[in-house]
């Protein structure tokens, strides 16, 4: 009776309180709110979408239907004279280079003159008053193909004839660490095989393209990579890049590099060609076709390991399937070797990797790429390692992980924190979830969904482990800088930087930086363009570092600028004022200001750049300091599975995650979660399937997607705050490490609780039957 | 500009290349994916199972059919713009009717034949959206208030064509129809539910309308209206197998279900626990009267499949008279009938060896065999 009363007058003096207003959250380490997120939430934030112009046309992209096919003639008559069409292009109008490409390879045409290499690979471009007009003549372009026999498996592609001038192999390391000879009381084995994830960007690709009065034109875009885009359109187009400028539109969310060059480079051709403003907006069936995917890996792995268990020497070979393109195939590969072993200490390694042209749709960045894959794999291996000695999965790779201070497989020392046995133990020794025996029986989840056909008879939970491990930044000597401007006037301070903001944070954490620097707490960020110095593109985490520390290098810079004279006024060295709240104060409290006083109606300005240290290429034996930093994440999964039918439900991820330090927790909360959902969509059933060549249900229906249903309790157990000392505020990036290790830890889970092997992403129903094998 | 002098010539083509997708689209709308393995092979080798989905293509092309209608010409004279060749098509010249009786929508479908009725438009709009349909007319039928609901006729139950799969789920309906609501509540997302309806989901006709197993098992007849007054049944199998077809200007008006008072069991296997299409369902209903069971599989075939052998068997073997009992080997039993009637062995080669299914189709029909077993079993637990 007492405690309610007690609660009644709690809740009495918390109402009496409701006037004042809680205080806004402000600075590192806070959860301050996304600046933009009500106008996302009410539908009124304007993405490329939603723009129009005066006098707007609207394009079409003619994709190919066949994955190779030889072009035998491209005939326009017909779409040139339909009603409506103002501009038809192909491979003749591209003005400038006719080759472009992402991670430094132009082997993409523009449009295809002569071969078509990929299923949905441009072919021509409209331009008309009226959408269905625009895809209408599309449709009336005649092209006329001799059909080839497409190469879509990779592990044919080096015998086959070259599909490119380039040849069929993109990369080749191969990486060769220690002592080949070595060997282990062990031995065991396994093929595995990833699916062809795709990004599935919420809100599909949209861009206008405006022409401008100086023959240049005007590109707005969901682009992620603002000054990289700009140069490839610039050259494509034959005008300098000063004439091409590209303004980033509120981008829906990226986990990949969401935009596609098919259509963005097309827009401003037609836009030029016209003199009018251009837009498309490409359906979900174009988004498939058009953008670049994860790459689909077979791998095969031999480890060795003596009778405690501890690993002796890892063999793999790993073909990375690129597609038609190379695009940034590379770099995913460049981690999938360096990766190949894990986060756990390998004396001898010997891993071959390629990845190879085939004419499948084109594989690029997708977050965690290259690093997943081979997740899936070492990890499964260890599972095969501890069923072999009967031993605890988790103490199997307890015995063997990676600590700062030790060498990777590529020579490079561990020089970052690396706390991974202190992840594994966070999340093994979480408790358990309860199985729902305690519950009505009406409100358990069963594999299948509520409607499903799940039998409670027929269900059995396993608990399986996957620790992942992922690069942040470029990598291999890639120029990682990016610029950031900071401006104060009237107590408002302004931060313009060319990072663009995919939905991993960083206005927000710009105007936290900007806060704790300044202690100005309004704080906004300019909309980008490339009229700015280049910050680089929008992946691996790179703007929290990169364009982060460059903002604070700049907040800095203001900040000295501003206490200068009040130091000399005073006499005293601008280290022993603070600021806060508004206010600047000497270290004793006896001299105050506040910055609007201090500013003086001055407008201070300052640039600064952030550029990590430098790294090196892998050499011709796969060594080098190839990375500039790492995150690691250890997930434990618990799934139940219904072993007569295979279905399968994630009941809980446990997450422990390296974060170097928090710096908004709503923020980092809400990344990992969506890492762990888009890792157990790999998982169960994501897979972008292309029989032949040909991309199978290019919709969200035949793609499955996880739905809230799907996703799982998701407990963030640890996040160990041991900060980077290299690293702009010590913190390291959160997005890619749960995308990298989840996969890995339901796979395992389902190894668990039916005793099948499980090598294949995603898990199939009849790879998750216990019975009957 | 070139354009200009054969404007008529254009409207033609554009008709062919709208046929030509639209045709497109209700072949690919019509591949049973779910049967094909990763090479794209059709995995059911039985020629009557083949036979069926012959039958099935027709029915469901004769009911795509009549909604697939280029533009008009009368478009042609409606472009204008700044350089007089602007092709919008405004949308008020689009004719809507919302008629407010099924006798009137019927007549405005006669009168306007290329119009399209659209009830909860969750497969309609699809198209619209994905521009392989520009419907000339509509004819709204969400304002037609006998057709939302159900009453009651000779122990049977006459159900709207427009009732929502959301109203079926509800708790008074489940415990008329129990494998119906199930079914209904197992359709799609919350959003899906509440506009998509029982009679879209048999004209649709989509191998994984979850409705059609439920509708099969029970013999469901339907009631189709047509012009001046007309009224006449065809068992929903007929019209799924293409027997009969729905004509011009015909629409579902009602569907007549037995009240059977008795346990039902809607089950559905799908790839992922959120909402998502089958890949195979098991609709059962018990038949005390007639000491009956009744079964159909969904969603492995164009149409759902009965095993009438793998009913009257099991049905043999309940005790009807002692709480319905059954022995534990007859559900192991009936689930592997059911399976092996549904998805039968490959036909054997000319040396008499049997060939093996591949494991994709070994998997559903364990997966069907399974389902049919727990439905039977929930049915007379």
């Amino acid at each position: 009776m007492s405690n309610d009363t007690a609660t009644a007058e709690a809740e009495g003096t918390a109402e009496a309180a409701t006037p004042v207003p809680e205080p806004i959250p402000h600075g590192l380490g806070e959860s301050l709110p996304p600046a933009d997120a009500r106008a996302k939430t009410e539908g009124t934030f304007p993405y490329a979408a939603d723009l129009w112009a005066e006098g707007l046309l609207w394009a079409a992209v003619l994709r190919s239907p066949h994955p190779h096919a030889r072009i035998v003639s491209i005939d326009t008559t017909h779409a040139r004279e339909m009603p409506g069409v103002r501009a038809v292009i192909t491979h003749e109008d591209v003005p400038g280079t006719p080759l472009h490409g992402r991670g430094g390879r132009a082997d993409r045409p523009v449009f295809a003159s002569d071969v078509v290499r990929h299923h949905g690979e441009p072919l021509a471009a409209v331009a008309a008053d009226h959408p269905d007009t625009a895809r209408m003549a599309a449709a009336a372009v005649i092209v006329e193909y001799e059909v080839l026999d497409p190469v879509t498996d990779p592990e044919h592609a080096f015998e086959a004839e070259p599909l490119h001038p380039d040849g069929n192999l993109i990369r080749h390391i191969p990486l060769r660490h220690g002592d080949p000879d070595a060997a282990g009381e062990i031995v065991v084995e396994g093929l595995y095989r990833i699916g062809r994830q795709d990004p599935a960007p919420i809100g599909a690709e949209a861009g206008l393209a405006v022409p401008r009065p100086d023959g240049g034109v005007e590109l707005y875009l969901a682009s992620t990579d603002p000054h990289g885009d700009r140069d490839t359109a610039a050259a494509c187009y034959g005008l300098p890049p000063e004439q091409v400028k590209i303004v980033v539109t509120g981008v829906p969310g990226a986990t990949a590099d969401r935009e596609d060059q098919g259509f963005q480079l097309p827009l401003g051709l037609l836009a030029l060609k016209t003199g009018c403003p251009v837009k498309l907006t490409a359906t979900r069936e174009e988004s498939f076709l058009g953008h670049t995917h994860r790459h689909p890996t077979l791998l095969r792995y031999r480890h060795h390991a003596d009778a405690e268990g501890r690993i002796v020497k890892v063999e793999a070979q790993i073909l990375l399937d690129a597609g038609a393109y190379a695009d940034t195939s590379s770099d995913a590969l460049a981690a999938a070797v360096a990766f190949a072993c894990g986060p756990y200490v390998v004396p001898n390694a010997f891993i071959e990797g390629w990845a190879v042209r085939t004419n499948n749709p084109p594989s690029g960045h997708v977050r965690g790429e290259g690093a997943m894959q081979v997740c899936a794999a070492y990890e499964a291996q260890m599972d095969k390692v501890a069923k072999k000695l009967g031993l605890d999965p988790a103490e199997v790779r307890l015995r063997n992980v990676l600590a700062t201070g030790d060498v990777l497989p590529t020579g490079q020392t561990v020089t970052c924190p690396a706390p991974v046995a202190e992840l594994l133990q966070a999340v093994r020794d979480f408790p358990l979830p309860a199985l729902p025996k305690d519950t009505p029986e009406d409100e358990w989840l069963l594999p299948g969904g509520p409607e499903g056909a799940g039998e409670p008879g027929a269900v059995r939970r396993g608990v399986g482990y996957g620790i992942g491990m992922v690069h942040m930044l470029g990598a291999e000597g890639a120029d990682e800088v990016s610029t950031a401007t900071v401006k104060v006037q009237d107590g408002v301070a302004t931060v313009l930087c060319a990072a663009v903001e995919t939905g991993q944070g960083f206005t927000t954490l710009a105007r936290q930086i900007v806060q704790d620097t300044l202690g100005v707490d309004e704080v906004q960020v300019a909309p980008v363009d490339t009229d700015q110095p280049p910050a680089g593109p929008g992946c691996r985490g790179r703007h929290t570092w990169v364009s982060g520390g460059a903002v604070e290098r700049a907040a800095k810079m203001v900040r000295t600028q501003l206490l200068q004279p009040l130091a000399h006024q005073f006499g005293m060295s601008t280290e022993l004022l603070q600021i806060a709240d508004g206010k600047i104060t000497s270290y004793d409290g006896v001299l105050s200001t506040t910055v609007g006083e201090a500013l003086d109606g001055k407008e201070l300005w300052a640039t600064a750049q952030c550029r990590p240290h430098p790294t090196e290429p892998l050499d011709e034996a796969g060594q080098g300091d190839a990375f500039v930093g790492m995150a690691f994440c250890a997930i434990r999964a618990v799934v139940d599975v219904d072993i007569e039918i295979g279905s399968v439900r994630v009941v809980e991820l446990a997450v422990a995650q390296d974060v170097g330090r928090v710096l908004n927790p709503a923020q980092l909360t809400a990344r990992i979660e969506a890492g762990v959902t888009q890792g157990v969509g790999i998982a169960l059933t994501e897979n972008l399937r292309t029989p032949r060549g040909l991309i199978r249900h290019p919709d969200l229906t035949g793609y499955a997607l996880p739905t809230a249903l799907d996703a799982p309790d998701i407990r963030i157990v640890k996040l160990v705050e041991e900060r980077d000392v290299v690293a702009p505020f010590g913190a390291k990036a959160v997005s890619a490490a749960p995308v990298v290790a989840s996969p890995a830890a339901v796979a395992s889970a389902v190894r668990a609780a039916t005793g099948r092997p499980v090598n294949r992403l995603p898990i199939r129903p009849q790879a998750a039957v216990a019975t009957g094998n | 500009m070139q354009g200009k002098e054969t404007p008529l010539n254009v409207t033609e083509e554009w008709q062919l290349v709208r046929i030509a997708r639209s045709s497109d689209r209700r072949r690919s709308r019509l591949k049973t994916d779910h049967l094909t393995d990763e090479t794209g092979e059709c995995l059911l080798a039985d020629p009557c199972v083949r036979a069926l989905r012959r039958c099935a293509r027709v029915a469901t092309s004769a009911l795509s059919g009549r909604t697939v209608r280029p533009h008009g010409r009368d478009q042609v004279g409606q472009r204008e713009g700044a350089v007089g060749l602007t092709t919008h098509a405004p949308q008020a010249a689009q004719a809507v009717t919302l008629p407010t009786t099924l006798d009137e929508a019927v007549a405005a479908l006669t009168a306007m034949p290329a119009a399209v009725p659209v009830a909860g438009g969750t497969d309609l709009m699809a198209a619209v959206n994905s521009g392989q349909l520009r419907p000339a007319a509509l004819v709204g039928l969400g304002r037609i208030s006998e057709i939302r609901g159900w009453q009651y006729q000779d122990g049977h139950a006459l159900l709207g064509a427009g009732l929502t799969h959301a109203r079926m789920g509800r708790p008074d309906f489940a415990a008329l129809i129990p494998a119906l609501a199930a079914a209904a509540r197992a359709a799609g997302p919350p959003q899906i539910r509440n506009a998509g309806t029982l009679g879209g989901n048999i004209a649709s006709a989509a191998p994984t309308g979850d409705a059609l197993p439920v509708l099969a098992a029970l013999e469901a007849t339907l009631i189709i209206a047509g012009p001046d007054g007309a009224r006449r049944e065809v068992p929903v199998s007929h019209l799924l197998a293409g027997m009969e077809m729905l004509r011009a200007g015909e629409l579902i008006g009602y569907v007549r279900v037995p009240l059977l008072h008795a346990p039902q069991v809607f089950l559905k296997a799908t790839g992922r626990t959120g909402p998502g299409r089958a890949t195979a369902s098991v609709a059962l209903v018990l038949d005390p009267a007639r000491r009956g069971v009744r079964c159909a599989v969904g969603a492995i075939a164009p149409m759902p499949l009965r095993p009438l052998e793998a009913e009257q068997w099991v049905a043999s073997l309940i005790d009807w008279d002692n709480g319905r009992a059954v022995v534990p080997e007859a559900l192991h039993g009936f689930g592997e009938y059911v399976a092996a009637a549904c998805i039968p062995d490959a036909a054997p080669d000319e040396d008499g060896s049997v060939p093996q299914l591949p494991p994709a189709v070994l998997h559903l029909r364990r997966t069907v065999a399974a389902l049919a077993r727990r439905a039977l079993g929930r049915a007379l637990s």
